[in-house]
């Protein structure tokens, strides 16, 4: 890394750490949910970016890791982070027998089937209102008593930063390549040793996971918990947050969430019109930048590099 | 006869259609044989089926003895079961090298490290070292045909089923490809090639099996088959 980067980077670290000091109680709880949907985006990106694996059922399994930590803690008393892991393992069990379920089904077929899932989920916290409190919310415990929700903030930067470096890990691992191959082609992975049963149930496992685990995050945070988080609205802003920033790469689909939750409040003052504006960015991403805007950006940058070193001027041999 | 991998009584219907029917064929280690047919004949259903690809509905698959039938491709592949396919199935936005890792890491016990550089030797074998870098898709047809060989080599296979692979390729590939596999061949792999191409597998194997309409009508050198009468038929469609 160069001195210059370097120095970027620890500036970029210290007003990431300084964000809660020099923002305002509103634009710190922006802050936290683009760190929730961060993480949200980029399990979906790890599934659908990197396996091929079109769910459009994710934000259902964020709705089951928060309502069985909400509900093991209200209802069970155990401790919130026991409750939180077990959002986690839920998440990841279900997300392994869903993954293992639609085996066969890939496209369209998969996304309908998922969707179909996540919906079920959604209507039975809705009319179980007896254990779930329904459309009038679960009061769910908070993780911090305190008042500032700057705890929450870096507690969900540790989060974010553990599940990106887990997923990073895995991407650039064998299991990376092999959710890669299976993306290209499910025919050519199984001719050439790839295990895909396995590969696919457990790349839905650990996504769905680290869908719970924010689930878990976002439930004990914002206190009453209700069924729209995974509704089918919350579902197209988490696609179009990965679309945007770029689904193939896990730090582009993790700015991609921060940028659009950010403009999305930015734009609050322009009311519905701010969604048809994401639409439409949605729909020229999709058909200008396939990768995303971010990888679009990066791209440049780095093909204005050598266009910058041949616009240098060469220096003059010194004279001997 | 037994063989390294053999196939009894296999048969496979599509709805109504016999795709496959009552097969015997066993292939011994070390052939190289030549597997043809009119189209339709039922010769890339063998395949599939001789490779995990499709479960046959009866008969049974015996790889070294072992019966095998009904398990998945990748179960096959682990058992050194190679193939390509009939139309050219890589892995197309992934690079040249990285093509060849998936089979080299998919192996037990296998490291980066040395998957890296069986997967460099192939390379060099089949004069795609340069091209390591790039993406399988921005490969010439040909040179993707041998990136598919490449990939079959790096599961170091028992056996080799080559779908068509001098389908679309010019007649300076062909030969090449020829040279490799009977160099491979000579190092002691076993292969079995389907193609259309009469010439390039008459100048390749040693024996030829013959299908039609799912049977198989011969089984013998190249000669005899070449006399035989009811192959004479099926071709000549009389």
């Amino acid at each position: 890394m160069r001195p210059t980067q370097l120095a970027g980077a620890a500036l970029l670290l210290m007003l990431v750490l300084a964000f809660p000091v020099l923002v305002n109680p509103y634009w710190l709880t922006v802050g936290i949910l683009a760190i929730f949907y961060a993480i949200v985006t980029a399990s979906w990106a790890l599934l659908v970016g990197y396996a091929g694996q079109f769910s459009f059922g994710h934000m259902g399994f964020v709705s089951m890791g928060a309502y069985c930590s909400a509900l093991l803690v209200s209802a069970a008393g155990l401790p919130i982070p026991i409750g939180m892991a077990a959002a986690l393992v839920l998440s990841g069990v279900v997300g392994a027998v869903i993954g293992y379920t639609c085996l066969r089904m890939h496209g369209p077929y998969l996304a309908i089937f998922t969707m179909a899932f996540s919906e079920v989920f959604r209507i039975i916290a809705l009319t179980e209102n007896e254990i779930t409190g329904g459309a009038g919310g679960l009061e769910v415990t908070p993780l911090f008593h305190t008042r500032s929700d700057a705890p929450y903030f870096y507690l969900g930067l540790a989060l974010l930063a553990a599940s990106l470096g887990l997923m990073s890990w895995m991407t650039t691992s064998r299991w990376g390549l092999f959710f890669r191959a299976i993306r290209e082609n499910e025919q050519a992975a199984a001719a050439a040793g790839v295990k895909v049963v396995r590969f696919r149930v457990l790349v839905f496992a650990i996504a769905s996971s680290f869908a719970g685990l924010a689930g878990a995050f976002y439930a004990h945070y914002i206190g009453i918990l209700t069924p729209d988080v995974g509704s089918v609205d919350q579902m197209g802003l988490v696609v179009a947050m990965a679309v945007i920033g770029g689904a193939e790469s896990l730090p582009a689909a993790v700015i991609g969430a921060i940028v659009v939750e950010f403009l999305v409040e930015a734009l609050r003052a322009y009311g519905e019109w701010r969604l048809v504006l994401f639409g439409a960015l949605l729909l020229l991403t999709v058909r200008f930048a396939r990768n995303g805007l971010l990888a679009l950006a990066w791209e440049q940058v780095l093909r204005l590099g050598p266009v910058r070193e041949r616009a240098r001027p060469a220096r003059r041999p010194a004279a001997s | 006869m037994t063989g390294l991998i053999e196939a009894v009584d296999l048969t496979l219907r599509f709805g109504g259609i016999v795709a496959v029917r009552g097969l015997h064929f066993a292939v011994r280690e070390g052939e190289l044989v030549g597997l043809i047919g009119p189209n339709g004949s039922g010769k890339t259903t063998t395949i599939n089926m001789l490779t995990g690809h499709l479960s046959p509905g009866s008969g049974h698959i015996m790889l070294r003895g072992a019966r095998v039938e009904g398990m998945s491709a990748d179960r096959f592949a682990a058992r050194g079961v190679g193939r390509t396919f009939q139309v050219t199935q890589l892995f197309s936005r992934m690079s040249v090298l990285e093509n060849m890792l998936v089979p080299g890491l998919a192996r037990p016990h296998s490291t980066h490290v040395a998957a890296r550089r069986q997967a460099r030797l192939h390379l060099e074998f089949l004069g795609l070292a340069a091209l390591e870098d790039l993406p399988a898709r921005s490969l010439s047809g040909g040179q993707q045909k041998l990136l598919e060989l490449g990939r079959a080599l790096m599961l170091e296979p028992s056996i080799l089923f080559l779908d068509e692979p001098f389908a679309g390729v010019n007649p300076y590939l062909r030969d090449e490809i020829i040279r490799l596999v009977q160099a491979l061949h000579a190092e002691g792999r076993t292969f079995v090639i389907v193609d259309h191409d009469l010439e390039a597998i008459q100048r390749l194997v040693q024996r030829l099996v013959v299908m039609s309409r799912g049977e198989k009508i011969a089984d013998g050198t190249v000669d005899a088959v070449r006399e035989d009468a009811e192959v004479i038929r099926a071709y000549s469609g009389v």
